[in-house]
């Protein structure tokens, strides 16, 4: 049979072992970085462009300020209305946004806490006007009044929306609780930080930041790399250098014990998170961390899932995530349960951490999660143009180096469970944590007190996550 | 007018490397080799869902989902996990009204132990009582969490249950709460007796594989299951809507809700493509009709979408819409249903018509790139399609839909006799 669509062939990977295939890099002029990796196969092109900056440039009181500036470059630009844009990028079937299916409706953008990301995806017979689209809309934006307008209005509402599922908002409320004011991961957007936005702030935060020392421009699937390079400079290249975005420096938040619980009373199930200071992108215990992890509440039979889900019923899942930005993050369990089943919940998540501080892991225990993440690790990063793209994002953005990837398994295999039970003992602590509880509470207050008698409590229906 | 011949650009589509065998006892394997990375994606696509069981065994299907973890004969409680996970791999499943899947995501290496947990589970589940006992705590928490706490769940829930009133679409998948409480060991065991025949089931494999091996280990581990009588045929047939149906939930929510159903035909009615393309023009990309008349222009809706699943039975095509703060749901109806009418009285660009043919055709790619996308395209297309081959030639069968058909499809369909509206009203508030 005649093979046409063909997928890109690997070589790069065998078991056992994993590898970044090669990609080129190479800084213009103005300071864009542009890195590109091209592989023939599925005939698509993959655009990801990164500018630093992210949730913690965010003025204080303008939460949201980048965010929204991402939304809004599609919304019309120097040579596209906002119509025409969205009917050219349609009409090739092409992505801008986050979404990977379209961006249907909302904003299609994607946030890291360090940086936007734009990510753009066409045919690769469509490379000349895919670019011109991205470029057009990340370069030069018209920021109309009335689109302005809409945007933040629409964001207003949202934030609204978000509170009708009880899931899909406990995060925010979390961040504001755990990170607190005075961090740039401690101020969710919210319905009055949009009201602080307007025109001149977008226009000032898009000519500050989408520059050319602030830009970095992953180019990943089939295309031919000579044409692409000399296109690529050329439009990117354009742009003001600008100045470089300094990371700002903060201090980790402290470990406290406090409880936010937040009143929806018509919800028959109880959502909570109890966070613990983590680590950042780079801490050399992090390795370590993924693994011990994994086992706590990273898969499917691990001690809080196993414990809250498959022997008790309690819960249809309990996890926990470690949190790995360029500021140090939290460690989280999160779960839910019934109402009247909240404190046992809550008592069984405690109990399970307690375990794991005092016992620590076995020899057996390591050796399958180690087998786990190494074993599912090219599904999650390593398939597609897409994720190869967002490897090389992180890398070239945070300064890590090709062997983030290409030194991964040679640092698990070296793991001893001295060090891992040494490391939970470090990090997985039982005392002054931050609760984060969403619930009916004239049905669950009483049962939480015992965690903090001075918790704070607000209605959902109050406006902003609980900081207002 | 180059617009209208600027048709999209592709290479045909071809099943490559896919090749297919029937086992003796019925149960069907398509395999894809690739060798891009060294990991598998396992799917099997059992033909039993929410639409072969009956009142007071809703949400049984769902149910034995989660009992298919708890044990069989050779691999005991909590084993399938945890010897997948100690290879190397992930799992999950998923059941709707018309199929049950067990997706297995592995490296190469565990390819044998997949096959031989696999088989025993089929073969020799467990249903023992303890696990049984736990697992109703699970699911009646899924069922909270998307259901019961999820607005969007509760009144899609409260739709398909007013606008079937015969078919067992009627009921939902998760099950109805009184049913999740209720059923008994004996139901499961019959239950079990019916779905999980080998004919009764597809198997997919995609990835680092080769297809002597997967085929020698699917004659050692599958083959010697006995086949058994599938379950009969679902004989229900949802008699033709006579009226506009109407209903309202009324919930605590900060903004109101409101889905507009209406009924389209089974996905292998030739209609059912024509109804992708409409649902692509009202409501995929900022560029489309819903998009741009109730997000954009007129400040009416925060999100709008129109879709109807491929499915076995007659179904619906839903439209979504989340309302603004302060904009009664009847302004978004009227507005919906001006949008409706429009694609029933003035013919369709040959331009707008393309731009759909050519969003759906590159989300068809996208599904492609991934081991884990093909495994379930192939399974889809296998069993809701009757033939995988469907997939490699949807490009021509979108290219076939002309502007004629939109419009014949739109009046056929969108009438008021033929719709549900279901709004959520926020309680306490005053909306109409």
């Amino acid at each position: 049979m005649k093979t046409v669509l063909v997928f890109f062939a690997a070589a790069s990977l065998q078991f056992g072992q994993a590898k970044l295939p090669q990609y080129t890099k190479e800084t213009l002029p103005n300071g864009a970085v542009i890195a590109m990796m091209p592989r023939s196969g599925v005939p698509l092109v993959y655009f990801r462009v990164l500018i630093k900056g992210g949730v913690e440039s965010d003025p204080a009181d303008k939460a949201g300020l980048a965010n929204v500036t991402a939304s809004l470059l599609r919304r019309g630009t120097a040579k596209r209305s906002a119509e025409q844009f969205a009917e050219e990028l349609d009409y090739l079937g092409g992505t801008f946004g986050s979404s990977g299916q379209g961006g249907r409706g909302g904003g299609g953008e994607g946030q890291l806490e360090s940086a936007t990301v734009i990510s753009s995806e066409f045919l690769s017979k469509d490379f000349d006007q895919g670019l011109d689209l991205l470029a057009d809309a990340v370069l030069h934006p018209a920021f109309t009044e009335s689109e302005v307008r809409k945007e933040l209005a629409r964001r207003v509402d949202g934030a609204k929306a978000m509170k009708d599922n009880a899931q899909g908002s406990i995060g925010a409320y979390f961040r504001a609780s755990f990170f607190g004011k005075d961090h740039p991961y401690g101020h969710p957007p919210d319905e009055m930080s949009y009201s602080l936005i307007g025109r001149n702030d977008i226009a000032a935060y898009h000519s500050k930041f989408y520059c050319g020392k602030n830009l970095l421009i992953v180019v990943t699937g089939d295309f031919d790399p000579a044409a692409a390079k000399a296109k690529l400079a050329q439009v990117f290249g354009a742009a003001p250098a600008g100045s470089a975005y300094t990371w700002s420096t903060v201090p980790a938040p402290a470990r406290k014990g406090q409880m936010l619980l937040i009143d929806k009373s018509d919800a028959t199930q109880t959502y909570f998170q109890i966070a613990q200071p983590g680590i950042d992108n780079k801490n050399p215990d992090r390795t370590t961390l993924e693994i011990i992890n994994t086992l706590f509440g990273g898969r499917f039979t691990s001690m809080l899932n196993d414990e809250l889900r498959v022997n008790s019923g309690l819960t249809y899942g309990a996890n926990s995530q470690l949190e790995q930005e360029r500021l140090p993050g939290a460690i989280v369990i999160s779960t839910y349960t019934k109402n009247d089943t909240t404190a046992q919940a809550m008592d069984m998540a405690l109990e399970v951490l307690k375990r794991l501080n005092e016992k620590g892991i076995t020899a057996a225990q390591l050796a399958s999660a180690k087998a786990y993440v190494k074993g599912l690790y090219p599904t999650r990063r390593l398939e597609t143009m897409d994720q190869l793209a967002a490897l090389i994002g992180e890398i070239e953005l945070y300064g890590l180096g090709r062997d983030e990837v290409d030194g991964y398994f040679g640092r698990i295999d070296a793991i001893t469970l001295e060090q891992a039970n040494a490391t939970i003992k470090k990090y997985y602590q039982t005392g002054n944590l931050t609760f984060v509880v969403l619930g009916a509470a004239d049905k669950i207050r009483e049962q939480v007190k015992k965690y903090d008698p001075h918790a704070t409590e607000v209605s959902i229906k109050t406006a902003g996550w609980g900081d207002r | 007018m180059r617009w209208i011949t600027a048709l999209l650009f592709l290479p045909a589509l071809v099943a490559q490397n896919v090749q297919t065998a029937t086992l003796a006892n019925g149960m069907k394997v398509i395999i894809q080799e690739d060798h891009n990375i060294p990991n598998v994606a396992m799917y099997f696509f059992y033909k039993i869902g929410s639409r072969n069981e009956r009142p007071g065994i809703t949400g049984i299907s769902h149910f034995f989902e989660h009992m298919m973890f708890n044990g069989a004969k050779k691999y005991g409680p909590k084993q399938f996990d945890n010897e997948m996970e100690k290879a190397g791999g992930n799992n999950n499943a998923s059941t709707g009204e018309d199929l049950t899947t067990y997706t297995d995501w592995f490296p190469s290496s565990a390819l044998e132990l997949m096959f031989d947990m696999e088989s025993d589970r089929i073969r020799d589940l467990a249903l023992d009582p303890k696990m049984v006992a736990s697992e109703r705590g699970v699911v009646y928490s899924e069922r909270r969490t998307s259901v019961d706490n999820n607005n969007r769940g509760i009144l899609e829930e409260q739709l398909q249950a007013a606008a079937f009133i015969a078919h067992p679409y009627h009921w939902p998948v998760v099950g109805w709460p009184s049913d999740i409480e209720a059923w008994t060991q004996q139901d499961l065991k019959d239950y079990f007796a019916i779905g999980y025949a080998p004919n009764n089931c597809t198997m997919v494999v995609v990835g680092d594989v080769t297809v002597a091996r997967v085929m020698e280990l699917a004659k050692k581990y599958i083959e010697p299951i006995p086949r058994h009588e599938p379950p009969p045929p679902v004989r229900t047939k949802e008699p033709e809507q006579l009226g506009e149906r109407r209903i309202v939930v009324r919930k605590a929510a900060q903004l109101p809700l409101q889905m507009i159903a209406y009924h389209v035909p089974e996905a292998k009615n030739p209609d059912s493509i024509v109804l992708d393309l409409v649902s692509t023009v009202l409501s995929t990309g900022q560029s489309s009709r819903l998009y741009k008349r109730m997000v954009d222009e007129e400040p009416l809706a925060l999100s709008v979408n129109g879709r109807a699943g491929d499915a076995l039975d007659p179904t619906l095509m839903i439209f979504t819409i989340q309302p603004r703060n302060g904009v009664d749901p009847a302004r978004t109806e009227k507005v919906l249903y001006e949008e409706l009418a429009r694609l029933q009285t003035t013919e369709i660009s040959a331009r707008e018509l393309q731009k759909a043919k050519n969003q759906l055709l590159t989300q068809h790619y996208n599904r492609l790139k991934t081991i884990a996308g093909r495994a379930s395209l192939l399974g889809h297309y296998d069993v809701i399609f009757g033939d995988y081959n469907k997939m490699f030639t949807i490009d021509k069968d979108f290219e076939a839909v002309t502007a004629a058909d939109i419009q014949r499809v739109a009046k056929k369909y969108f009438t008021e006799k033929n719709r549900t509206v279901a709004t959520l009203i926020p309680e306490g508030g005053a909306r109409k």
